[in-house]
């Protein structure tokens, strides 16, 4: 048995919650060729297929790219704060493919570390996310090799499966898919398929492997040094969550606000002293591997990569984390070679 | 209403110390009674400060723990933030989130003599250990303190210098690097490791706080451990970057440790196994 849907049934469900007043985002065609996550207005925005996916990701309907975090207003020699405010409007987040609803569990973690980050926390509870299995990916999607899938569940509280013909078989996952979706579906026995997803090219063991030991390894340089620090590989990236925090005042009140910043920015770690500890791009690189794949294991216990591969996808000059892992893994094989091969060449002396 | 953990707390100015020609010291009172009552940190921790309508600036509490009617912090100006905070007069209002981080194990050091080694700017975060560790005179062996500066002009809290070295079993040194003396100067000219060399002090069960410049911490760790310091009894406090303090920015790591969290203070053993990203 399963449960399954029309897509105009779907269609005027998302109308009925924009018109409820709820937020609704999901991908949609922005100009002709490039398809973006962003608030719809109309459900004739939406883009219900799974290919290709959108080249950002859901980060930014809970963790925008910039917000007010508290006002102030400067009265002489007092201070007045107040607090910003919060969103209170339901939001689902449609058609979102599983590698961006992966994100979610996996940005929980940070965002409550001992101290709990109000912002993130109000938007995800707020949040309910309905993905769309992929039926099919492109040479940059990953996801096999990092643990998720083309039906990857982790973080989606219903999925959609494409039956064709505009009909969805629906999957609810949580008790907020089941009451989304509560009442319109229709029993059927249609059960919906996936794509074989993207061929498993990456071996984890093999990258931590290398991380354990290989911190000052020349590959840094030489795979890394064309970075341009553009950023846009990080702003691009479900996990990436790293933000600044600045003022803007206009004459005696002003809002201290929070956005989104990267690690391959050159100040990013610039201490009062002027001495930057990661003075070189490749350094950098060599930051956004290590807090992927092995700094937030060691703390939270799961890679902080879902496999959508917008980092390669977006960035300029060919790199992203499938380029480095793979140089990584020649790397790796080519030891072991030369290692094999030495072990031959010594049993041949021996003999 | 669930806490914003980037929301500060509210700081009357009480007082605006000029330390030296870009180095200010600051003391300063919450606003509301209520959380000056319930406030309290351990030496060695940090705050991230606010000057309204230019930013935040990370510094360490260089006050002790034990005063409780305020507390102090020191900057020298660099950027736009500490330009802000180099403006600011008694009476003002600044916005203190905190404190954060882990501190110095001052109960661990209780009956071992003290040896604290800062440079130039660095004073300031060990002068609140310094103050701790005088606040309780019976619990420590010998202090040492050995402060280095540049000239004679950029040494900071030097009335306190004088203070300090009136304490019982407690020996202060500073020092100026050479061309940085007035001709009435009566401390050493030299380098903090040469003249902690010069000073030929019998560290017996001693741990070592070592604040400074990267070159003066590596060059007086060999120091330390001819005298006989063992790594795990030689700290110092990392001065990294930072945003947010809470372990959410993504700034401050050094490896996989958040130094806003799980640092600034390590031990030079803890430090031995972190790669090389300081
Ligand atoms: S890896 Fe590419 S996308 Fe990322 S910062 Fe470097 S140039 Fe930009
Ligand atoms: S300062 Fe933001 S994570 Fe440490």
């Amino acid at each position: 048995m399963s449960t399954i849907i029309g897509g105009q049934v779907l269609r005027d469900m998302v109308n009925d919650w924009i018109g409820d007043g709820k937020r609704v985002g999901g991908p949609g065609y922005v100009g002709n060729h490039l398809i973006l996550y962003r608030w719809l207005h109309r459900s004739d925005e939406l883009l219900l297929e799974s290919y290709p996916r959108p080249h950002n990701s859901i980060k930014e309907f809970l963790f925008p790219s910039h917000e007010k975090l508290y006002h102030y207003k400067i009265d002489g020699q007092h201070i007045e704060l107040s607090e910003a405010v919060l969103p209170d409007a339901q939001q689902i987040i449609f058609a979102a493919r599983p590698c961006d609803a992966a994100s979610l569990p996996i940005l929980d973690h940070v965002f409550n570390w001992d101290y709990r980050d109000v912002f993130y926390n109000r938007r995800r509870s707020l949040t309910t996310v309905v993905t769309l299995a992929c039926q099919d990916h492109d040479a940059h999607c990953f996801c096999t090799s990092v643990g998720g899938g083309p039906d990857d569940e982790r973080g989606s509280d219903a999925m959609l499966f494409a039956l064709g013909q505009d009909q969805y078989e629906v999957r609810c996952f949580t008790d907020k898919g089941k009451a989304l979706f509560e009442g319109k579906l229709e029993e059927s026995t249609r059960v919906g398929k996936v794509g074989p997803g993207p061929e498993r090219r990456l071996d984890l063991e093999t990258v931590r492997e290398f991380l354990k030991t290989d911190f000052e390894s020349p590959l840094w340089e030489r795979q890394t040094l064309r970075c341009i620090g553009c950023g846009a590989c990080a702003y691009n990236c479900p996990t990436c969550h790293c933000f600044d925090i600045t003022d803007e005042k206009v004459g005696s009140a002003g809002v201290r606000m929070r956005s989104w910043d990267s690690c391959q920015m050159a100040m990013f770690t610039v201490h009062a002293s002027g001495h930057n500890p990661r003075s070189r791009q490749p350094q950098r690189q060599r930051q956004r591997i290590y807090h992927k794949f092995e700094i937030y294991p060691s703390k939270f216990g799961e890679i902080l990569c879902t496999g959508c591969g917008n980092c390669s996808r977006v960035c300029p000059v060919g790199l992203g984390i499938t380029p480095v892992l793979t140089a990584i893994q020649e790397e790796q094989a080519a030891r072991a070679g030369t290692g094999a091969a030495q072990e031959a060449g010594r049993e041949k002396v021996d003999q | 209403m669930v806490m914003n953990i980037y929301k500060p707390d509210l700081m009357k100015v009480l007082q605006v110390r000029q330390q030296t020609g870009d180095v200010k010291s600051v003391r300063i009172a919450f606003e509301d009674p209520a959380r000056a009552a319930e406030f309290s940190f351990r030496v060695g921790q940090f705050g991230i400060f606010s000057a309204f309508g230019y930013g935040e600036s990370t510094f360490n509490i260089c006050s002790s723990s034990n005063w409780k009617d305020y507390i102090e912090f020191c900057f020298r100006k660099t950027g736009a933030v500490t330009e802000a905070l180099w403006q600011i007069e008694e009476g003002d209002t600044i916005g203190f989130r905190g404190p954060y981080g882990n501190s110095y194990p001052m109960e661990e050091w209780e009956g071992r003599d003290l040896i604290f080694l800062g440079g130039g700017i660095a004073m300031p975060p060990i002068r609140c250990a310094i103050w701790y560790a005088l606040e309780n005179r019976d619990k420590y062996g010998h202090i040492t303190v050995v402060y280095g500066a540049r000239t004679t002009r950029d040494l900071v809290f030097q009335d306190e210098l004088d203070e300090w070295a009136q304490h019982e079993r407690t020996t202060i040194i500073r020092c100026v690097d050479p061309g940085g003396e007035t001709p009435d100067w009566k401390g050493e000219i030299g380098f903090v490791p040469n003249v902690l060399k010069k000073a030929a002090i019998q560290a017996r069960n001693a741990v070592a706080l070592v604040i400074g410049p990267p070159i003066m911490i590596k060059n007086t760790l060999p120091v330390l451990s001819d005298m006989g310091l063992a790594e795990r009894d030689i700290y110092t406090s990392l001065e990294n970057r930072m945003k947010c303090g809470v372990g959410k920015c993504g700034r401050c790591n050094c490896g996989p440790v958040y130094v806003c969290k799980e640092g600034p203070v390590f031990s030079l053993e803890q430090m031995k196994h972190l790669p090389n990203d300081f």
